[in-house]
């Protein structure tokens, strides 16, 4: 296979940014999550980013339209993210099905979100794969290879001392040869490194089909008892999608329409516009959270909503995990 | 510590299958060996899932905000710390005493799971810096309290069956040093201030963990929630993130009970303690060393008005 030195990512890092703008898992004020690249940049591969990549397409807060209005004339002028295209290096297992798993919200099924669209047609995803497991991954369990993933355009293998590539698409061919060019590869018969076995394993086989029958269940009259629904679940997670629009007015004739994240732990979410809430009291929201990953998800795409990364495990508040949630459910005694 | 768990269980068993009370907070052993975290109990034959350990850092006592409508008695386990948040919602009228069984518990002080280095196998852990600097490590109120731990209002060392190993451990040999941080960022010029804020806000998610977490913060609807008012908006900005981080900061000032609750869920690292350990130490300095959520029949510096009181903005 080919590879680069561990020794020289720099350089491998400085080639891909100097052809695009360049996203890496970095350390900038302690916080660790894709940054674009610069050379002062205190990259970090170590582990997998605190927060996930997903806002790189979908960003927490984004303006999509100025308005202006006096009485009934009124204008707008669209905002939409620019055309460039970009890398994302360094993008695990876990995230990178996550990626897939937006694309198939925001692109299938006969409407496409232009803004997530654009940002992501430009995009290469350079994935990374593990050779240690993090504290709360558990990937393997909700069936993805922690070493590699298919829907990447190019996969990083840890070799020890080297990293090793190859391509998968056209754009993936693409940056190893930018890498070949600038003759960074060479050839590397070492063995690539796997984690060793999780420390969190949890059965995921048949969960979405035992769910079906589960929506009254008992078992969410105790799940929710500590929740406290805030929404670091659902920000943190790689493939929670829900968003907001909503608008900053300037003055009372213009203003910007934006699109905000939005949780459905949060009260207002499902507040109908009279005034009615059909998810109350956090009973509904923390049963409405876990049916959508593992039931209503799979329905409708065919896969699990939650893909292992663990980001919700390692900083809820109460420490509510979902693979207990799930051991929970396989456990779970169904009338009928 | 076994002794203590049994005790614990023992008494939540005996509440519950009496009908005393309808619901136990508490803690449970979680999937790992640094994980205890919450627990809500309803059955008496539940109890024995209870469990108490240097890992129950979580303060509870936001949880009883679910029940404030309910007329269920609930029963909830506190620390030294937690205890202050009870205080703070009987205080703001969010519980009602009558409706709640306050059981008081000595802390062995908590240690800090960030430094877990092996997942798999139980090593030492350093203490929580919070738990170095605290103050109050018994129960400022209790109904009952289990392991030779006694009630009281002032600041003092731990007392109980566990209190020689959370001396031994460092509880409170800090406690003089709680403004130290603050301290760091005065010294700072008034541009090197508003850098540091503007890049910590600049991480806020805006997932409200602080809020939710956090007994102060008690209102049935937050203006957070909505932005119909148009005060403020959903996006997470650093100018809209610094506006409710410094709101929130005013709204819980001179009622923050110093449970540290808001700075530990903070996905993002906020160090959210600074600018409320900076509204306490002006709070000390302006009216008299003043901690909140230690006596009931105090009301607090900024909730009432004296001729005396310090007017140096007029």
């Amino acid at each position: 296979m080919k590879a680069f030195p561990k020794a020289k990512l720099q350089e491998v890092l400085k080639t891909l940014a100097s052809k695009g703008t360049l996203y890496v898992p970095a350390l900038v004020d302690e916080t660790h999550r894709y940054y674009p690249y610069r050379a002062d940049i205190q990259v970090s591969l170590e582990q997998n980013s605190a927060i996930s990549p997903k806002e790189i397409f979908f960003p927490s807060t984004e303006k999509i339209y100025n308005f202006t209005a006096y009485g009934i004339d009124g204008d707008y002028e669209e905002i939409l993210p620019d055309r460039t295209a970009c890398v994302l290096f360094g993008v695990r297992s876990c995230d990178m099905q996550a990626i897939l798993c937006m694309d198939d919200v925001f692109l299938t099924r006969g409407y496409i979100d232009e803004y997530y669209a654009t940002r992501r047609e430009g995009a290469t995803i350079v994935a990374l794969g593990c050779s240690k497991a993090g504290a709360d991954c558990f990937c393997s369990s909700m069936g993805l290879n922690p070493v590699e993933h298919e829907g990447a355009d190019a996969q990083l293998y840890d070799l020890g001392d080297y990293y090793g590539i190859q391509g998968r698409t056209e754009k993936g061919e693409k940056v190893v040869e930018a890498l070949a060019v600038a003759g960074l590869l060479s050839e590397s018969s070492a063995e690539v490194l796997v984690p060793e076995e999780f420390v969190l394993q949890v059965d995921s086989e048949g969960i979405a089909e035992k769910l079906q029958a589960m929506f009254e269940h008992s078992l969410w009259d105790q799940l929710w008892r500590k929740c406290i629904n805030c929404g670091t679940c659902t920000y943190l997670c790689p493939t929670c999608h829900c968003f907001d629009i909503s608008e900053k007015k300037k003055n009372q004739h213009c203003g910007v329409k934006i699109k905000c994240w939005d949780s459905c732990m949060f009260n207002e979410y499902a507040m109908m516009a009279g005034g009615h809430n059909p998810r109350p009291s956090k009973k509904e929201k923390v049963r409405q959270r876990f049916m959508h990953k593992l039931r209503y998800f799979p329905e409708r795409y065919g896969k699990y909503q939650c893909t292992g990364c663990g980001r919700c495990i390692a900083k809820c508040p109460v420490n509510l995990e979902i693979t207990d949630v799930i051991n929970q459910v396989r456990e779970a005694k169904v009338n009928g | 510590m076994n002794s203590l768990i049994k005790e614990m269980q023992a008494l939540a068993q005996e509440l519950l299958a009496s009908g005393e009370v309808k619901g136990v907070f508490g803690w449970t052993k979680g999937s790992r060996w640094y994980l205890t975290p919450p627990l809500f109990i309803q059955k008496a034959e539940d109890a024995i899932k209870l469990h108490y350990d240097e890992f129950a850092i979580n303060n509870l006592t936001s949880l009883l905000l679910d029940y404030r409508n309910s007329d269920d008695k609930i029963a909830i386990f506190v620390k030294g710390c937690d205890s202050r948040g009870i205080l703070r919602l009987i205080q703001d009228k969010q519980v009602n005493p009558e409706k709640v069984l306050v059981i008081g518990l000595p802390c062995p002080g908590m240690v800090d799971k960030e430094a877990v280095k092996d997942q798999r196998h139980v090593h030492d852990l350093p203490l929580l810096r919070k738990c170095q600097e605290c103050r109050y490590p018994n129960p400022v109120l209790a109904d009952r309290t289990l392991g030779d731990v006694q009630v009281t209002k002032e600041p003092g060392v731990p007392i109980g069956i566990t209190a020689e190993r959370a001396i031994q451990k460092g509880v409170g040999s800090k406690g003089k040093e709680r403004y130290q941080e603050v301290k760091e960022i005065e010294a700072l010029s008034a541009d090197e201030k508003y850098a540091f804020w503007q890049k910590q806000h600049e991480k806020c998610l805006r997932c409200y963990a602080c809020r939710n977490i956090c007994p102060a913060c008690n209102c049935r609807e937050c203006i957070f929630e909505s932005d119909k008012k148009g005060w403020v908006n959903k996006a997470a900005t650093t100018t809209d993130n610094a506006f409710f981080g410094i709101t929130r900061a005013m709204h819980v000032a001179g009622r923050c009970v110093d449970c540290g609750e808001c700075e530990r869920v903070c996905p993002a690292g906020i160090p959210i303690m600074k600018i409320n350990r900076k509204i306490m130490q002006d709070i000390d300095e302006l009216f008299g060393t003043y901690d909140a959520g230690t006596d009931l029949e105090e009301a607090g510096p900024l909730n009432h008005f004296k001729l005396d009181d310090p007017e140096e903005f007029l």
